[in-house]
């Protein structure tokens, strides 16, 4: 850190510990507070599981509305095969996109496209949390 | 000479207060003289039959006869403190009297007996001392690290709600009742695993739309964002699976539904379909399923492929934007 000062920074141990210590108490604060949220308004269970009855509702966790959501408007077979290629897309995607970046335009370009996305996954997910 | 000072001052405070609390716990469980019953402190000749002597075993609390847990708790504790502080205090008046040189702090004693035979201050010293650089300490670097975080905090809630649920349709619901109802801290511990998981998905997403948005994936990261995808998808295989294990309504239908969109998928659709509901039909079987797939597949798979996402980052760093 001394005789060879490239950047500007602070020793990992103890100043940048001391960071991280600090922002995992302050979540470890978070989390105790939800436990005791918790004593007071349990998670609490539904109606036990019945085969013979269907409810009229069905929704999924949130983290799945948003397909869920699509799958209403687009036919099954499509609308399920949909997520896997975009997962596979996108597991693949620094194979396709490899070349080192010059500007930080292209940067830019990616920043809207990932606020456009997130946008429509929320703007679904409140459709269906709504519908 | 300072440091005898001090010495001799936690000794004589230990004495002190170790001979006071003698003083109160012996004036609340001194025996009283057969014969005799106490009435707002004045002896009171006896009248009647005497009452059997009880004893504050762990019996009575055991049975629940006795529920103070917190008078003989706090002895112990001013006891325990007490014991140590007198033991510390003439430990440490000897070893400086004997060796006629300052004290060593005990943390610093364990770690140099440590390190003498695994010389581990060596493998750590280019970690502790590697400079970090300002660019570094934003807070959307903070965001893999968060999900991390709330992995660690599912284990262990997890863990603890794994020794009260039972994987059985016939059970499994009372189990999750009865850990919301009846064990201490038990819903308290649910809630926080509910929660975190959902946190984890959030702080996920967030660091992969930040590794995307600055182009942290390109060469030579590439493997390290493949298997930060891989993560992600365990996640959502975390929230899928756990979701059905209440074995309630909601749980059980959307499984259902669920693991038929999983089935329209063309070629491997069916394979999926057999694999997740363990036949045709939810049944117990899927239960099981889901509860193995939860708590030993996925967890596993996750721990291996987060080594090997840490490693890559430890080997190459993080990626220095424009």
């Amino acid at each position: 850190m001394s005789e060879q000062k490239h950047e500007e920074g602070v020793p990992f141990y103890p100043d940048h510990l001391a960071l991280e210590a600090k922002v995992a108490l302050g979540v470890g604060i978070l989390v105790v507070i939800i436990g005791i949220i918790g004593l007071f308004i349990p998670v609490g269970v539904g109606a036990p599981a019945d085969p013979m009855d269907t409810p009229a509702h069905i929704k999924p966790e949130w983290y799945f509305l948003s397909l869920y959501q699509l799958l209403r408007f687009i036919p099954k077979t499509i609308g399920a095969t949909a997520p896997v290629i975009a997962i596979l897309l996108i597991m693949v995607w620094p194979f396709l996109d490899h070349k080192p970046e010059k500007t930080t335009k292209i940067r830019q370009i990616r920043f809207w496209f990932s606020v456009i996305a997130v946008i429509i996954i929320i703007a679904l997910t409140i459709w269906g949390e709504v519908s | 000479m300072k440091t005898v000072y001090r010495t001799i001052l936690i000794t004589l405070l230990s004495v002190i207060l170790v001979a006071f609390s003698a003083a109160v716990v012996h004036a609340n469980t001194a025996p009283v003289p057969a014969g005799v019953i106490l009435e707002d402190g004045i002896a009171q000749p006896l009248t009647g039959t005497i009452e059997p002597e009880k004893d504050t075993c762990i019996q009575c609390h055991v049975d629940g006869s006795f529920t103070n847990i917190w008078t003989p708790f706090l002895r112990w504790v001013v006891f325990g403190a007490a014991g140590v502080a007198v033991l510390f205090g003439v430990a440490r008046s000897a070893s400086v009297w004997k060796t006629r040189s300052p004290w060593v702090p005990i943390p610093k004693r364990i770690l140099g007996w440590v390190d003498e035979r695994y010389q581990l201050s060596e493998l750590m010293e280019p970690i502790l001392s590697k400079p970090v650089p300002d660019w570094q300490r934003r807070w959307y670097y903070c965001l893999g690290g968060l999900t991390f975080f709330f992995f660690l905090v599912q284990g262990v809630t997890g863990i603890m709600l794994a020794f009260y649920y039972k994987p059985t349709p016939a059970e499994a619901y009372a189990s999750i009742q009865f850990i919301e109802n009846e064990v201490l801290l038990g819903s308290a511990v649910r809630m926080i695993h509910h929660w975190s998981a959902n946190g984890m998905i959030v702080m996920a997403c967030a660091h992969m739309l930040r590794v995307f948005i600055m182009g942290a994936y390109k060469p030579p990261r590439e493997l390290n964002w493949v298997s930060g995808v891989i993560l992600l998808v365990m996640t959502l295989a975390f929230g899928f699976t756990g979701y059905l294990l209440p074995w309630d309504q909601r749980a059980y239908w959307a499984t259902t539904v669920g693991t038929e969109i999983a089935g329209s998928i063309p070629v491997i659709g069916q394979l999926a379909f057999i694999f997740l509901r363990a036949g045709w039909n939810i049944s117990s079987l899927t239960l099981s399923r889901f509860f193995g797939l939860h708590v030993l597949v996925l967890p596993l798979v996750t721990v291996g492929t987060m080594l090997a996402h840490f490693l890559m980052i430890r080997k190459q760093g993080i990626m220095k934007p424009l």
